[in-house]
């Protein structure tokens, strides 16, 4: 039944880590720049929902606030940061980023204390489930679910909408796309609203999970959403999730084989610098051009 | 007449395309050959498995009768061989002096210890300015590469290519992009190129220089040589008349 | 000298090495490194074992550099394998994999880290001494190889490996080359950080001092080596300096990280070139 567990705690954390993942995959098909400040997205997520739900006493409407702020948010990291930073070589908005996420984890340290903000009421947190003596917590079964609706409604969005397809064809072939009329500006909004929203609630769902955010909440699991997007073939959505799950399970079962001498968080990037050897182009290899 | 390029059977394919299949050809020194043929006919992918940008599937190519399939373009340029670019590839941060003096130091920086242990560039500089002369680019040495027009960089990279002392240059598309002055400009400086006894390869889809120019005429199609020869024995060649005719540049040829 | 600036001087001393030796690599070769916190803690560990095994300076010094450049040249293998902005992911991940073994090991003390390295014997002054020595030696060569036909190709390398392979400029050499170097003397800066210390522990080498390590050359001026000296002294002091700073050291540093890219992206030396320039003009 242990076995059976930890697959439980491995989908559901690759499920987290795909949420996460999607939007910095997006954004370096779109733009290639490596957007580490998306962790700091992810991070203020989890504290607006925690924050809310405190405030007004509803976890539902901490993650209505979540996804309202975070868009607004990834919009004018586009907007002040990498728009006046594209004609440069992309090592240097990807240096701002991690400026810019180092420098929003200590703020959320000095506005929010260096131990973090706990759910003044989170029921969810401490809700489990027993099948047949596998247990599973509310939190897990939320993440799946959650990321399970999402990446059906992202498969929708982009197969059925003309704005989804457009912005589909943008980030494959982004001058074919601009000659059909889709504005490459509006696409690269809608991209950082979207994947900003997803990093939200994935940030959120962390916090409930941990019923707790802290100012180191985004930082390990952005490394891993950079090493994730890497193995998944940067800028492909189906590579990133396969990714995500298997890195998921590796680290659940990993922790056990080889948690005696490696850190649970340094897993992904043993894989990635093994991967990167064996296969330069990642996992799919399958880029978009 | 010793033999400077070797190709010996020559092939890729690109999935199931037959991009070059099987070309055996020797360059002579001193030659000044015309490589020709339609859109997709192999030029670039002959040229770019020359330069070692590609690996043939199989055969050989040998630069001064040495092996070099194996070896990396840096080591090819090395052993005698100086490309350009389709697409002109200057170091844009730096002044059009220093693209040249770089190219000119090929002695000090074939290996980082040597390259660490020398300093002065003053000789490389002179041979620099002396090129730049020699290529219509006088003063224009301390402006960053970047800020130069098309027609000037088509002239820094011959320049480049100059300055590294070759035994054989080939030139993929000089004239692309050029107007008609700066063209025939260029070519007068690569005929001056070839006058200082260095072996040219030339692909161009300008075909009216090339007949002009060129004393050897090499024509593929469908990655394989259908002509070989004399120019103006070789256009009268029917099969490759047929193979123009068939992509209509004959009559860009003729006008 | 009291034993504060002693101590301030030293560290001064230790963070110039690393800034100019992590430039050469991201500065001179362009090669974008975010994991040179992983060579700086591989030399100290190693100088640590070496000094309490044998307690000779000699040897723990060139245990540092000799670990250094090994993991270096290791990385610097991957860097040919992978394009520039997956080397970046991949330094970072060096860092983290650096950081997670150790905290593991119980033979390097694990969590704990290594303590009661033995002393030089040439007191805190001597060190500092010693320290600023190999720091002035550091910017020495570094200014050598700027000036050199090797910085020139690195030039060259960073900017267009291609173009650079089409004058005879073979871009993997160079690279390891640069990696070696730079990651050599980041392991010379551990051992030098060890014996002013006495006493490491992981976290000293984690990715957040990466990080502060890419600011430095960011903000003074990437390639820039007399840039990149002025902002390792100026931003180690400034925490010193203003206590504001001092507690909220990240925040200001990330502030003008993502301040001095988005204003000035050639940073100090590129505002002084400027500045000349203008006044010259003028």
């Amino acid at each position: 039944m242990y076995y059976i567990d930890l697959a439980v705690t491995g989908v559901s954390f690759g499920c987290m880590y795909a949420m996460m993942s999607v939007g910095l995959t997006l954004v370096y098909g779109l733009l290639r720049i490596l957007h580490v400040a998306h962790a700091a997205v992810f991070a203020l997520g989890a504290y607006v929902v925690v924050l809310v739900a405190n405030a007004t006493g509803s976890i539902a409407l901490g993650f209505l606030a979540a996804v309202i702020v975070t868009p607004l948010f990834g919009i004018a990291i586009y907007r002040l940061l990498y728009e006046p930073l594209l004609r440069y070589r992309p090592d240097v908005p990807m240096i701002a980023s991690v400026g810019l996420l180092v420098l929003m984890q200590d703020a959320f340290r000095i506005m929010f204390g260096e131990q973090g903000v706990t759910f003044r009421q989170n029921a969810l947190s401490f809700t489990t489930f027993d099948f047949h003596g596998v247990t599973i917590s509310a939190v897990q079964i939320a993440l799946i679910v959650t990321a399970a609706v999402v990446f059906a409604g992202l498969h929708l969005f982009t197969t059925r909408t003309r704005t989804g397809l457009g912005w589909r064809a943008t980030v494959s072939r982004p001058k074919i796309a601009a000659s059909f009329g889709v504005d490459p500006v509006k696409v690269r909004y809608l991209n950082f609203a979207i994947g900003s929203a997803l990093a939200a609630v994935a940030g959120g769902l962390v916090a409930l999970l941990n019923n707790l955010v802290d100012p180191s909440i985004g930082f390990v699991v952005s490394y891993k959403a950079l090493a994730i997007i890497v193995l998944g073939g940067l800028g492909s959505v189906r590579g990133t999730l396969v990714a995500s799950l298997v890195l998921g399970l590796v680290e659940a079962y990993g922790t056990i084989f080889i948690g005696a001498w490696l850190d649970r968080d340094a897993i992904a990037f043993l894989a990635l610098i093994v991967l990167l050897m064996i296969r330069p182009q990642g996992f799919t290899g399958a880029r978009t051009a | 007449m010793s033999a400077v390029l070797e190709l010996d059977d020559v092939a890729i394919r690109f999935g199931g395309v037959q991009a070059v299949g099987g070309v055996t050809r020797t360059v002579d020194a001193g030659d000044f050959v015309g490589l020709i043929g339609p859109n997709g006919a192999g030029k670039t992918t002959l040229i770019r498995i020359i330069a070692g940008l590609l690996r043939p599937d199989r055969g050989k190519v040998m630069l001064g009768g040495s092996d070099v399939t194996g070896e990396s373009t840096s080591a090819r340029v090395r052993a005698g061989l100086a490309l350009t670019h389709q697409i002109v590839r200057p170091f844009r941060e730096m002044t059009v002096l220093d693209n040249v003096i770089l190219a000119a130091g090929i002695g000090y920086t074939s290996g980082p210890l040597r390259a660490l242990l020398h300093v002065s560039r003053r000789r490389e500089a002179e041979r620099a300015m002396e090129i730049l002369g020699s290529v219509g680019l006088t003063g224009t040495e301390r402006r960053l590469a970047g800020e130069l027009p098309l027609g000037q960089l088509k002239r820094l990279e011959l320049a480049r290519a100059l300055a590294v002392d070759p035994k054989i240059v080939l030139l993929d598309e000089p004239l692309a992009g050029l107007n008609h002055a700066e063209a025939s400009r260029q070519v007068e400086t690569i005929m001056e190129v070839h006058r200082r006894g260095i072996t040219v390869v030339l692909v161009e889809h300008n075909l009216e220089e090339v007949m002009r120019v060129c004393r050897r005429l090499i024509v593929l199609n469908n990655g394989v040589v259908i002509g070989d020869g004399d120019p103006w024995e070789v256009m009268a060649n029917p099969a490759v008349q047929e193979a123009y005719v068939g992509s209509g540049m004959m009559a860009h040829a003729e006008a | 000298m009291s034993a504060y600036t002693i101590s301030i001087v030293s560290i001064i001393g230790i963070n110039v090495i690393l800034a100019v030796s992590l430039n050469m690599i991201s500065g001179f070769c362009g090669q974008i490194s975010l994991g040179h916190g992983a060579f700086f803690g591989a030399g100290a560990y190693a100088a640590a074992l070496a000094m309490v095994a044998t307690a000779s300076v000699p040897l723990a010094l060139l245990a540092g550099v000799v670990a250094g450049s090994v993991l270096g040249i290791l990385v610097g293998f991957a860097s040919l394998r992978v394009r520039s902005d997956f080397l970046a992911v991949s330094t970072i991940g060096v860092n983290f994999l650096f950081v997670g073994f150790v905290r593991k090991q119980s033979w390097l003390g694990g969590e704990m880290g290594i303590s009661g390295i033995p002393p030089t014997g040439f007191g805190a002054s001597g060190n500092m001494i010693m320290i600023l020595l190999l720091a002035c030696a550091t910017v020495v060569f570094s200014l050598y190889v700027s000036r050199s036909w090797m910085g020139f190709a690195f030039r060259a390398v960073g900017e267009d490996e291609q173009a650079a392979a089409t004058l005879g400029i073979g871009a993997g050499a160079y690279k390891l080359a640069a990696f070696g170097i730079g990651t050599a003397l980041a392991g010379l800066a551990g051992a030098l950080y060890a014996f002013f210390t006495q006493f490491i522990t992981v976290d000293a080498f984690d990715f957040i001092l990466s990080v502060m390590l890419m600011a430095m050359v960011v903000i003074g001026g990437i390639g820039s080596t007399w840039g990149v000296v002025a902002a390792a002294v100026g931003l180690t002091l400034l925490p010193e300096a203003i206590r504001f700073v001092n507690d909220y050291r990240l925040l200001v540093f990330g502030g003008m990280l993502v301040l001095v890219i988005r204003l000035a992206p050639g940073g100090l030396a590129a505002l002084v070139h400027n500045l000349f320039a203008r006044t010259r003009k003028a």
